[in-house]
């Protein structure tokens, strides 16, 4: 019973994506869904059993980007052939990832494929070297084809399929600018963290929520690195919050305190994996804490706080007492002292029974709700001398999986309606014991929170890319195409989507990962024009002048327009506006060109950046200066928290002079 | 000394290129330019392989853009160029602890490192040593003493066999691979672990076994992990053996050594066989008795059989035979019992029963080669079963054997079975024409048709001359055409048939693909006085029936085909098709009454345009049969609505009703 999941959920998630389902898509649907290359005219699915016209060369050469699954007429007409030789193929290599081990849950004995010259072999069979998808361009559109379909899901077998129909000149028509990423500076110690910032930003990550415990106690060196991290993403307009996984405290905190620390079920001192829990009960720890946070977050400019998993231990729950926590002597005390209570770690030698467990289990989850409610006041705390903090709250999911609760104290039921109360973002956490479940839990895990609070719009969600510890395939960890599927959905059902953590996915991932970080629907219209639906941070991507909604759009980098939520018409413009922002990262209301200035009104929960092409003549947020940062190609307005108004002054250029100054928002 | 002049000047170049290219590296490093600044160095890694100076600042530069696995490659390979190069193993060891795949086998390699070069007097080394190595020491006292307070669950024998693997202390982290893989066996990934860690130890053939049973019978990826350490080459039977040792509840490493051993008894004979065959029965045996694997219960049962250990082997080949696995029961058939039966190891009776049950299941499943050699050995076992000869006319019949069938008909017509011996009388009946040479067929179909209010007959006779081997045969025809009324009213009267007797002689071929061409010429002779007139007709003719006939007593769904090609010279030298569909369902026989509701769906064309054999028509209809009269004797009534696809010359309307009701009758001889 203790591990009993949502069954019904899951085997509802099977279903609908069950083969025979009405609304059933093919493995390929879902790939071209996962960054949004559904309504791409010109990519053309095709089928075993395709016959071989002789007008498809042409239409190749015109722009057409065909797809070809194993063997049909048309595949062998265009030179793929199964030769003679037949080869079992187990695992995989990709070009993309030629480290990733990629391999099928079930062996598959096919014939060895024969691919035309000039062909780039994208994936083969490890060993032999088999072609099993390969392409070629030819003219304006290209030729993939993969020796087997890509499976029901699209990631069962080949994880690099977007990979390759990017290389073979496809364009990713969108792109997200909202995500989140946690980073762990034991990964990242000797890295340039300017090369890195602007990686970030340009893989459409918006805030970094760094591993904040290395830097609880005052280190010279270490301190440096971060403010030299803090100021790089700024300079590249990524927010910084201080990520902190209390009760975890620091390595010295738990050297130092050995009194404080806390307990398992075994009475051992709490260091479990790399955590080394401290008692939070006990006041004087708890006090002691409280000062170090507030130390913390003043001596670094962050942008804001993230409280993460800050409850008890184990994903184990009771069976396993040695990871089982909270058992110090503060926690027995007030157990025991409670109505009805005796001392907890009694369950494991006298007090066998379920009702005597519930008991402590329930308590237990009262406490941890009392842990969290302490120091989300403390968050607020916070915000009295920095008023531009963001508070998060990362809470493991035990809506979905219900196992949580019991194993370790998480319940959102008693956290969410805090949110009608306090100013902060529930980020909820998969846990481990799901990561093998496909992307469709994410519309479902939203659905069960959104019932549960009124601020929908600050549920996020956090998607584990690690390995797993279940037998999953064909990739240990999320990568490609799986991994885009994620992001996808998530970002489709969420307002905001974090991934742990930006060093866990590849380089050729992250490239591509913010054409998955945004679901947009779009459709053309006469005269080159697009009418767009757009989320909040979505960039289309655009080479040249733009108009928006008949006006000239200031919005815009080299190859991306940045739009504003709601229904948008985008077309061809005829001259770009003198001031650019190339990017921008919160969610942009509304925006327009006055003829001599940039005017934008935006909204964000934590501070916003707004990446400007030139340094501008002078800008103001409500009247107000912001925060003007140089940085190398641009520069960078730091802008507060909460609905403002911008207003940017083009750059003075020779011919171009007398700017006028909106009367509304310009002092 | 050419050669060294060669190798000076080669030397040269490849120092060249790469200064050359290594100015490229620096002056990119030199402004931040990383992707451009690692291939302009490893062009010069390319060019000297040797110099790890570049080396070391590629790795470097990996560092720079979050590449530690790559900086580490590098790292390693100056280490080994320059091993007394402190700093670059230094440097190579911190990545090693810092590696997140295979994170224990890193990280051990990493202390190992610190604690060589500390070992050297190195401070930074000592440090790091100590960094990592107390830890480790705590972490494996702590649960150590978790184990012994109780807790012995998978994760904490995991946890301490880890701690014990990075600090080398291999006896004990197998200790705890073992035990956190006994308490949860499905995660094979475990043995990986504890096969590592006992190579590493020096126990090679414990390392092996553990990886050989993670590489069989578990998650594919563990497999493919295991096999990665494996020796390339196929295991042997001993290696076997010791896998499961440690896996002994591993099915698939039962299979596989059993079927080794199988193959190896091949190569070998008399006792040497025996044993190889005995110790494969147990592996098999193992299965059987753990699984329902009836590939391995078929197997055992062979085996049994083949040292004929009847106890044995029945109830194992029984299982199979009963399996719902339809292609390994039939194969289990066919390769059981027709030996054993020329062995005579079996009682007659058992055998002729098994046989004659598996010949009638085989028929029933539509094996019918299989069938025939079963019913073969039961007529062989017991010559006087007449049911075993029907069903042996019934499966030469269906295998197209028609002179073998009928012979096997024939032999049942004497059954004292009054069923048995009627339907054989039966089949013979109807096969045994086929098979004459000389066959006379008869054939008669008088209706009435409402379209034309008038009675209609058609009917033949026709005599003909069957060579064997012949695919055409000559025959004699006389034909009868003829109406009630002869002619439709009005101004431009027609006749309404040919009123006549045709007296031909012709050539039909024997049917092919269910079409049967004919030909024939002769005289037209009308009984209504007219002259005679030459009859040059022939054509194709095309028939084919899925589902039960009307005759049948069995009931469903039924369609059924006829197209017909005809020429015809007395018209005109005028071409017909008629293309004629029945699609509806045979029912349940009623009594003695067989009866057939279907659907209508016929075209008629012709080449010369004549309305009325310009039409389509649909519409429902009815056959019915009744047992006791003649066995073709078929009534039908159907009742069409039809349209004149071509109206020129058409005195009628356009459409039209017709409710047509004859009998067919036709016998052969």
């Amino acid at each position: 019973m203790r591990l009993r999941i949502s069954v019904v959920v899951i085997a509802a998630m099977w279903l609908s994506c069950s083969p025979d389902s009405a609304t059933a898509q093919t493995g390929w649907q879902q790939i071209l869904a996962s960054v949004n290359l559904s309504a791409d005219p010109r990519i053309r699915l095709t089928g075993t059993g395709e016959a071989a016209r002789p007008d498809w060369a042409a239409k190749v050469e015109k722009g057409t980007v065909l797809i070809l699954e194993g063997e049909s007429p048309l595949a062998v007409s265009l030179g793929f052939r199964p030769g003679k030789q037949t080869v079992t193929v187990t695992s995989l290599r990709d070009v993309h990832e030629p480290d990733m081990r990629i391999i099928l849950e079930k062996p598959i004995e096919l014939s060895r494929w024969d691919v035309p010259a000039g062909s780039t072999v994208f994936t083969a069979e490890r060993w032999t070297g088999a072609p099993m998808v390969a392409g070629y361009r030819s003219g304006k559109g290209a030729v993939l084809w993969s020796a087997l379909s890509p499976g029901r899901i699209g990631y069962e077998r080949f994880p690099y399929l977007i990979h390759a129909l990017t290389d073979l000149g496809v364009e990713l028509p969108f792109r997200g600018s909202r995500l989140w990423a946690f980073f762990d500076y034991s990964y990242r110690t000797r890295v340039d963290v300017d090369y890195f910032a602007r990686r970030w930003r340009e893989s459409g990550i918006s805030a970094l929520h760094v591993a904040a415990w290395h830097f609880y106690d005052p280190d010279e060196k270490r301190d440096a690195y971060l403010r030299r991290l803090i100021a790089a993403c700024h300079r590249e307009g990524v927010m910084v919050y201080a990520w902190l996984e209390l009760p975890h405290v620091s390595e010295k905190f738990w050297n130092d305190h050995p009194e404080w620390r806390e307990k398992t079920a075994v009475l051992q001192d709490a260091q479990l994996d790399w955590r080394k829990l401290m008692n939070l009960t006990n006041r004087d720890c708890f006090r002691a804490v409280s000062k170090g946070i507030s130390d913390l977050v003043f001596r670094f400019e962050w942008d804001g706080v993230n409280l993460a998993e800050l409850y008890f231990e184990s994903l184990e729950g009771s069976a396993v007492p040695a990871r089982f926590t909270p058992m110090n002597d503060d926690v027995r005390e007030q157990f025991r002292s409670s109505p009805g209570g005796f001392d907890p770690i009694e369950l494991w030698s006298k007090r066998k029974d379920p009702e005597s467990l519930k008991r402590f289990l329930n308590f237990r989850a009262g406490l941890a709700q009392k842990m969290q409610e302490e120091w989300l006041y403390e968050g607020e705390k916070f915000r009295e001398f920095n008023s531009d903090l963001d508070i998060v709250l990362t809470h493991v999911d035990d809506r979905f999986d219900t196992r949580m609760r019991d194993a370790l104290g998480a319940d959102a039921g008693r956290v969410l309606p805090l949110m009608n109360r306090q100013d902060f973002t529930f980020l909820v956490e998969d846990p481990a014991t799901v990561w093998n479940l496909g992307p469709q839990r994410y519309p479902e895990i939203a659905r069960r929170y959104q019932a549960l609070t009124s601020r929908a719009d600050r549920l996020a969600v956090d998607i584990n890319v690690v390995d797993r510890y279940q037998d999953v395939y064909p990739t240990k960890q999320q990568a490609g195409v799986e991994l885009f599927e994620l992001v996808h959905m998530a970002s489709a059902a969420f307002s905001r989507v974090a991934v742990y953590f930006e060093n866990s996915i590849s380089p050729a991932d992250m490239k591509l990962l913010p054409a998955a970080a945004v679901a947009a629907r779009s459709e053309e219209r006469p005269g080159n024009g697009m009418l767009v639906d757009c989320p909040p941070g979505l960039g289309m991507r655009w080479n040249g002048p733009v108009l928006v909604d008949g006006a000239p759009w200031p919005f815009h980098s080299r190859d991306t327009v940045w739009l504003p939520v709601g229904k948008h018409l985008v077309q061809p413009g005829s001259s770009d506006v003198p001031v650019r922002i190339l990017g921008f990262n919160g969610t942009l209301l509304q925006a327009r060109w006055t003829g001599f200035t940039v005017e934008f009104e935006y909204e964000s929960e934590a501070r916003a950046s707004a990446l400007v092409e030139e340094a501008p003549t002078g800008a103001w947020v409500d009247g107000r200066a912001p925060l003007i940062l140089a940085a190398n190609g641009h520069t960078t307005l730091l802008l507060p928290r909460g609905r403002h108004k911008v207003v940017i002054q083009a750059p003075a250029h020779p011919g171009r002079e007398g700017v006028l100054r909106s009367s509304a928002v310009v002092p | 000394m050419k050669s060294l002049i060669l190798g000076v000047v080669f030397a040269a170049w490849c120092f060249g290129a790469a200064d050359d290219t290594l100015a490229k590296a620096y002056e990119a490093l030199k402004v931040k330019d990383y992707d451009r600044a690692i291939p302009a160095f490893l062009q010069a890694v390319a060019a000297s392989p040797a110099r790890a100076d570049i080396r070391k600042d590629l790795a470097y530069t990996y560092l720079k853009v979050g590449e530690p696995e790559a900086a580490r490659g590098q790292f390693s390979e100056a280490m080994r160029l320059d091993p007394a190069d402190t700093h670059v193993a230094l440097e190579y060891a911190f990545l090693c602890y810092e590696s997140r795949g295979d994170a224990m086998v890193w990280k051990a390699t990493a202390r190992r490192i610190f604690d060589r070069l500390r070992k050297q007097d190195n401070a930074e080394a000592e440090r790091a040593f100590q960094n990592i190595d107390r830890p480790l020491a705590e972490g494996i006292e702590r649960w150590t003493q978790a184990l012994e307070l109780g807790t012995d669950s998978f994760s904490a024998n995991y946890e301490l066999a880890q701690l014990a693997e990075q600090r080398d202390q291999l006896s004990l982290a197998a200790e705890h691979y073992l035990r956190a893989w006994k308490l949860m066996p499905s995660v094979k990934g475990t043995l990986v672990d504890l096969g590592r860690v006992l190579l590493q130890a020096g126990r090679e053939e414990d390392g092996r076994a553990a990886l050989l049973a993670a590489s069989r019978g578990g998650e594919t990826r563990t497999a493919e992990r295991a096999r990665e350490v494996l020796p390339q080459r196929y295991p042997y039977v001993y290696e076997f053996r010791r896998a499961l040792t440690v896996d002994p509840s591993n099915v698939n490493l039962h299979r596989e050594l059993a079927y080794l051993l199988l193959k190896m008894s091949e190569s070998t004979e008399g006792e040497a066989r025996r044993a190889r065959q005995l110790e494969a029965e147990e592996e098999f045996r193992v299965i059987v008795a753990a699984t329902h694997d009836l590939i391995s219960c078929a197997q055992l049962g062979f085996l049994y059989l083949d040292r004929m250990d009847m106890e044995h082997a029945a109830p194992m080949l029984k299982k199979v035979v009963g399996c719902d696995d339809k292609d390994l029961a039939d194969k289990v058939r066919t390769a059981h019992l027709q030996p054993r039966a020329e062995e005579n190891i079996q009682p007659a009776e058992e055998t002729f029963l098994d046989a004659r049950v598996m010949g009638e299941r085989s028929y029933a499943a539509g094996y019918l080669k299989d069938a025939l050699k079963y019913l073969t050995i039961a007529h062989e076992i017991d010559p006087g079963d007449y049911a075993v000869m029907l069903k042996l006319g019934y499966t030469e019949n269906m295998l197209h054997d028609d002179a073998s069938a009928v012979v096997w008909f024939g032999l049942a017509r004497q059954s004292p079975d009054v069923s048995i011996a009627e339907q054989a009388r039966r089949a013979f009946a109807n096969l045994r024409p086929t098979l004459s040479k000389v066959r006379t067929t008869v054939w008669l179909y008088p209706f009435y048709s409402t379209r034309w209010s008038d009675n209609f007959a058609y009917g033949q006779i026709k005599t003909e001359l069957r060579l064997k081997g012949i695919p055409v045969h000559p025959y004699a025809s006389i034909r009868f055409i003829g109406d009630t009324r002869e002619m439709t009213p009005g101004a431009a009267p027609q006749d309404l048939s040919e009123s006549s007797f045709i007296f031909a002689g012709g050539l039909a071929s024997d049917p092919w693909h269910g079409a049967t061409f004919w030909g024939e010429a002769g005289t037209a002779v009308s009984y209504l006085g007219a002259p005679q007139q030459k009859d040059f007709r022939g054509g194709v003719a095309w028939a084919r029936l899925w589902g039960p006939s009307v005759l049948s007593d069995a009931s469903g769904g039924f369609v059924e085909s006829n197209i017909d090609g005809v020429f015809v010279s007395r018209f005109g030298n005028d071409s017909l098709a008629v293309l004629q569909n029945k699609a509806g369902f045979n029912l349940p026989r009623v009594g003695p009454l067989h009866t057939q509701v279907f659907v209508n769906a016929d075209i008629t064309q012709d080449t010369l345009r004549e309305y009325w054999a310009n039409y389509v028509d649909a519409g429902p209809g009815v056959r019915l049969h009744l047992n006791g009269t003649p066995q073709s004797l078929v009534f039908s009534v159907s009742a069409l609505r039809g349209v004149y696809t071509h109206n020129e010359d058409n005195p009628r309307h356009p459409n039209f009703f017709d409710l047509r009701a004859g009998f067919w009758y036709a016998f052969t001889h």
